[in-house]
């Protein structure tokens, strides 16, 4: 079937079935590799996407829920958004993998809670594994994030 | 036989249309709610569905309202949307509770209330909340509707008492509960299910217990819950109500405890569920 | 400045694509342990290539130290998830369909699951054992023929008799440690074409050399005629070593004149590679005076159906369970053993964590017998510069002591031991090992260096170009690194045992060294001597040694066993530091790994299935299960030498959980700590207290259930209700789903 979607901004028809989940869809037909299946349960958040500016596991989206909503992934954030630049900043990585569904997290997180407590940051993150165990320094660059003055209430996809 | 056997998407506008398709279909088209439960069981190879009947279309199933004193929460509100609308949070905070601490933000902007109750996942959170506060389920079918109280709509693992014919519609919850807690216990890591969850309400004068992930279904005994009517006092009434669920509870095995640590695990977590509840 | 990891534009071994490619499934064993009687894919449509065991029984065994690997299992099933057969197609999902028209018939045999009893007197898994003559069989190796002992590790120093004899105080007690899965984010992905003769593989690993030489004898070509190209990894922590799945990805090439890839599913992962589990019992004697007189230790490592580098990690979990102790007379007995569980191999740590693990709560429990401070007794006897291993071999460079007094310091042991427990490791390093490098000049000043260091987030790119950056006297920048490619860098060991940084780092200098000499290359290589007698242990096990300590404080719920780590420090021994936010990483990240191990990590099984094979029901740490206080430090050296860090700080923290538990009267002797297992030695204590007259010091804990005793393996009993409620709700949910063979966990169909 075809089914309209609004990725990073872009209006596009792409052909899918409709049992297929999104993941493999933004995959196959769209080259974003940043979204990673990793656990395949929704458990893990490799495939963090935003939709509507929330975030959601593509493993579990199936394509057509998807139709007509607006789909966020890494790629069309540049490199140079605050969350990005906190994350190169306090070095929030080793093999990278999940780094990009942290950053779609963290970036709604402060949009939520622009001020966000340390129990709040690994609350909203938890969901979010890093097996090479980069906690701490993620946490350090959400900090960082938010004391860069994070705009409020900021559009999704910017 | 191998090949692309076409999948056929169904997503009807309205609830009468749903409603001729689920019994027109039955179990051959694969309901659709939030998808998150459903996803799971495709990408492990549980399930292949033939048809899927996405209830995203229909109007008005995701709504949230109050309706003489009770909460109206619409099948296909998502569990984000429960835990933070402020009608949820300042008459049932338990509840919004009960729905903040599912999973992850992703699944909780997925999952919904209906999908939660239909699909009867034991270390399910919300469930054991909305039976301790007597929810009710609705459900629409052929032969029209009926309200279901969630203790008896989760009859075991993943079965309910849903018709073929019939599709959840909303759930309703009496009158704010003067007092309710709920408890998550997790035995290992932070972002783990519950290996014992306690629900605990006061609702309409009488005190309601409910145990969940120890079983197929949640667990509730009225009549230790009626102890709390007996006069007895704290804290000798928590004890002795904690230790009748204990005995009461065949509790399950799994990854995340055995039966007989579950049991004695529910005779503390009930206790506490209980002096959290009368601390309030 | 970006970077490719925050802009989502890295590229890793499951991102390759070639023109043409196929996507490859895997059929695998349902039984544990079965002779094959018939496969039959006819039904199997022409247009998917597949791949049965007649197709592959001409080729070669390989095995990186037994030579017991066969491309698809021949004659008998192994373990449940032996691979049995696979397929290609243009589609995943086309391959995934295929294998349902597999027909396998098997007749059951009797399977065994426990090390030390497969060693005593089990089925046999192996009716032979050959050894390999691949370079990571680099040491003595000792099979037990007729046996499932397919090494034993022996150290005799001193007079173990007469050391016990010695002793005024011995104790004795059975540790066992779970399996564990490495769980990198990516899971394993491998690339093949073969151009004419010539093999190409693509595979996110950290081994190109001993790959390069197993698929070179599997298919009887020179090593020349294979290339590996190793793009970096999502994450590997020893999962991705030695051959994996790029035997049959090269098949299946092979038979489709196709490049053919393989991304394993999440579940494969637990049927691929896990952490050894071991059972370790640690005999300890003392004088009075807390002075160590004799050590016995035997171990016994599980390595599953096939060897993998099982015997290395029982020869290291052997070396190293004696302890960074000077201790007169030590006996210890080493088994690699099979089973019929899949295969257990490397683990951050290589066998390091299971032997500390014993070692470390033994001296608590000696401590405790003796009436000693664990500090006051670690220190008594701890190894200085001078002092001589129980391997023959004399220390130097150590910094124990330190290590262990600052880890002390951090929870104010001074102040009270309530809740608080210590743990101090010595490790080896990859000996005998060899590294070379080249680095190359261009024209417009930027220099490339060629090297076999696999990439797997351990930032060891980072590190080398910074040390070359800094011989060179060039911005880092100007420094490049492609992937690994066997065509095109030097030989190099393999990128394990946090070896790279130190091995590379001295080639390194040769490597610049010659090219100030040549002008266009340089080449450097250093090789380390040394070794083992695997029958006395007698020798250089390690040509320096990786050395880490650490404290840990727990709170416990005395009524239903959960506690939390309130406070965790490491420090370790880090010589020279490279790439500071680099090693932080590295430390932070082993002690939450750490961390997960201690706490809840466990592959569990049912009659040898595995019942957990998903990120649900095995839990990895999560940002909200770190210690409330998580710190560590980097111990420097003026003018040291680098040491390796990718391990160092995850030993040494299970014990110190271990031993915090242990200050409480909780005694526990397995991992992972469970909250069962915790109230069950809660109870144990109390019935202790409750009969001995000694007043309790504490309140009972709870009231209840009464408790048990000899809880010691309760983690091990394996369930997984949620699979299995799954099925069984399916069932009643839907008669219509299909047969009950799709309701069994995928590709174990059959």
């Amino acid at each position: 079937m075809k089914v309209p979607l609004v990725v990073n901004g872009e209006r596009v028809a792409v052909e899918a079935r409709p049992d297929e989940m999104l993941l493999g869809v933004l995959r196959r037909e769209f080259g974003l590799l940043s979204v990673r299946e990793t656990c395949g349960i929704g458990v893990c958040g490799a495939c963090t996407v935003l939709v509507d500016g929330e975030p959601v596991s593509a493993c579990l989206l199936l394509t057509p829920l998807a139709a007509g909503r607006d789909i966020t992934t890494v790629e069309s954030l540049g490199g140079d958004h605050p969350v990005q630049r906190a994350f190169v900043e306090a070095e929030a990585f080793q093999c990278g993998y999940c780094t990009p569904g942290m950053i779609l997290t963290a970036k709604r997180l402060l949009e939520e809670m622009p001020e966000p407590s340390e129990e709040e940051i690994k609350t909203y993150l938890g969901g979010n594994l890093c097996r090479c165990g980069c906690y701490v320094k993620i946490i350090e660059a959400v900090k960082l994030a938010a004391a860069e003055s994070y705009p409020l209430r900021e559009v999704s996809g910017t | 036989m191998i090949g692309m056997s076409a999948v056929e998407w169904l997503e009807p506008r309205s609830l009468e249309e749903a409603l001729d398709l689920r019994a027109r279909y039955g179990e051959d088209a694969t309901v659709v709610a939030g998808g998150t439960f459903l996803g799971i069981l495709m990408n492990q190879g549980f399930l292949r569905p033939v048809r899927l009947l996405a209830l995203r279309g229909v109007l008005d199933l995701d709504s949230i309202n109050q309706e003489n004193e009770g909460l109206v929460l619409g099948a296909m509100a998502t569990h984000r949307v429960v835990e933070r609308s402020g009608m949820v949070r300042e008459g049932w905070p338990a509840l919004a509770h009960a729905f903040s601490v599912v999973a992850s933000p992703r699944v909780r902007n997925q999952a919904t209330v209906g999908g939660v109750l239909a699909d009867a996942d034991y270390a399910s959170d919300p469930p054991a909340m909305l039976a301790a506060l007597d929810a009710r389920v609705v459900v629409a079918g052929s032969g029209g509707r009926r309200e279901i109280p969630v203790a008896d709509f989760i009859l075991d693992h993943y079965t309910t008492s849903l018709e073929e014919d019939e599709l959840v519609v909303e759930v309703r919850v009496p009158g704010r509960a003067r007092r309710a807690v709920y408890r998550k216990f997790r035995s290992r890591s932070s972002e783990d299910r519950p290996c014992v969850s306690v629900a605990a309400a006061e609702v309409g004068g009488g005190l309601r217990v409910v145990v969940g992930a120890v079983a197929g279904r949640p667990q509730y005994f009225p009549e230790a819950c009626a102890l709390a009517e007996s006069g007895r006092t704290e804290p000798d009434l928590a004890d002795e109500i904690a230790r009748r669920y204990a005995e009461a509870i065949e509790p399950i095995s799994d990854a995340r405890g055995s039966a007989r640590y579950r049991r004695r695990v529910v005779a503390v977590e009930v206790r506490r569920a209980l002096e959290d509840l009368y601390r309030e | 400045m970006s970077d490719p990891r925050v802009t989502g534009e890295l590229r890793y071994s499951q991102d390759i694509e070639l023109e043409g490619m196929l996507h490859a499934r895997i059929l695998r064993s349902p039984h544990p342990h079965a002779r094959i009687s018939r496969v039959d894919a006819s039904a199997v449509p022409e247009d998917v290539v597949v791949l049965v065991p007649h197709d592959v029984r001409d080729l070669g065994y390989y095995g990186c130290q037994i030579k017991d690997q066969t491309v698809l299992a021949q004659e008998k099933v192994r373990y449940a998830g032996d691979p049995v057969a696979a397929v290609a197609a243009t589609t995943p999902e086309r391959a995934e369909e295929a294998l349902d028209l597999i027909e396998v018939d098997y007749e059951e045999l009797p399977a065994v699951f426990d090390a030390a009893e497969a060693a005593a007197d089990g089925p046999l898994v192996h009716e032979e054992i050959k050894l390999s003559e691949n370079d990571a069989a680099y040491f003595g190796l000792r099979p037990q023929q007729g046996t499932n002992v397919c090494h034993r590790f022996r150290i005799r120093h001193g007079d173990i008799e007469s050391g016990f004899g010695e002793a005024d105080v011995v104790v004795e007690e059975t540790y066992f440690t779970a399996g564990a899965q490495h769980a990198p984010m990516e899971p394993h992905a491998a690339l093949a074409r073969w151009e004419g003769d010539g093999l190409e593989v693509w595979t996110g690993s950290q081994t190109p050399f001993n790959t390069r030489m197993d698929l070179a004898g599997i298919f009887g070509i020179p090593e020349e005629k294979v290339r590996i190209v190793c793009p970096p990894m999502g994450g590997s922590f020893g999962a991705k070593t030695f051959v994996r799945l790029e035997a049959i990805a090269a098949c299946l090439a092979r038979k489709a004149e196709r490049p053919t890839k393989i991304v394993l599913d999440r579940d494969e992962e637990w049927l691929t590679l896990n952490r050894h589990p071991a059972t370790l019992k640690v005999k300890l004697g003392a004088k009075r005076d807390g002075t160590l007189v004799a050590k016995r230790v035997e171990c016994w490592a599980n390595t599953g159906a096939y060897a993998d580098c099982g015997p290395g990690v029982a020869q290291k979990m052997g070396f190293a369970s004696p302890g960074p102790y000077r201790i007169p007379n030590v006996w210890v007995d080493s088994h690699a053993v099979y089973t019929n569980l899949p295969p257990n191999g490397a683990y951050r740590g290589y066998g390091q964590m299971q032997c500390t693990w014993a070692s470390e709560r033994t001296i608590d429990l000696l401590a405790e017998k003796l009436e000693m401070d664990p500090l006051e007794l670690r220190l008594k006897n701890i190894l200085k510069d001078g002092d001589r291993y129980c391997t023959g071999e004399i220390m130097h460079d150590v910094h124990f002591a330190e290590l262990l007094q600052r880890a002390a310091d951090a929870v104010r042991w001074n102040e009270n031991r309530h809740g608080k427990g210590l743990c101090v490791m010595l490790k080896g390093m990859q000996t005998p090992s060899r590294a070379s490098i080249a680095v190359e000049a261009s024209d417009n000043g930027n220099y490339t260096v060629l090297c076999a260091t696999a990439e797997m987030g351990q930032g060891a790119r980072k590190a080398i170009r910074l040390m070359a950056a800094e011989l060179l006297g060039v911005e880092v920048e100007k420094v490049g690194f492609p992937d690994p490619d066997t065509d095109a860098v030097p030989y190099d060991t393999r990128t394990t045992s946090s070896r790279s940084t130190h091995m590379m780092g001295r080639a390194l200098e040769k490597a610049v060294e010659d090219l100030r000499k040549n002008g266009r290359r340089g080449y450097g290589e250093v090789v380390d001597e040394g070794g083992l007698d695997p029958d006395t242990g007698q020798g250089v096990a390690s040509s320096h040694w990786h050395q880490g300590a650490a404290a840990a404080e727990v709170e416990v719920d005395k009524e239903t066993g959960r506690f939390s780590v309130k406070r965790l420090h490491a420090p370790v021994y880090a010589g020279r530091v490279i790439n500071r936010p680099g090693a932080e990483l590295q430390n932070e990240g082993s002690m939450i790994m750490g961390v997960g191990t201690a706490l809840f990590e466990s592959v569990n099984f049912s009659e040898g299935q595995v019942s957990n094979a998903n990120l649900s029901d095995y839990c990895v740490p999560a940002a909200g299960d770190m210690p409330e206080v998580l710190t560590h430090e980097l111990v420097e050296g003026e003018r040291a030498e680098v040491h390796g860090l990718g391990e160092t700080a995850l030993p040494p923290v299970p014990p110190a959980i271990g031993n915090a538990l242990h200050s409480l009267g909780i005694n526990i002797t397995g991992l992972p700590i469970t909250a069962e297992s915790v109230l069950d030695a809660i109870d144990r204590r109390d019935e202790e207290r409750t009969r001995s007259t000694l007043p309790s010091q504490e309140e009972p804990a709870t009231e209840g259930v009464a408790g048990k005793n000899g809880a010691r393996r309760t983690y091990a009993v394996a369930f997984g209700i949620s699979l299995g409620a799954l099925v069984v709700g399916l069932l009643l949910r839907s008669r219509r789903i299909a047969a009950a063979k799709r309701l069994v966990p995928r590709r174990l169909a059959r």
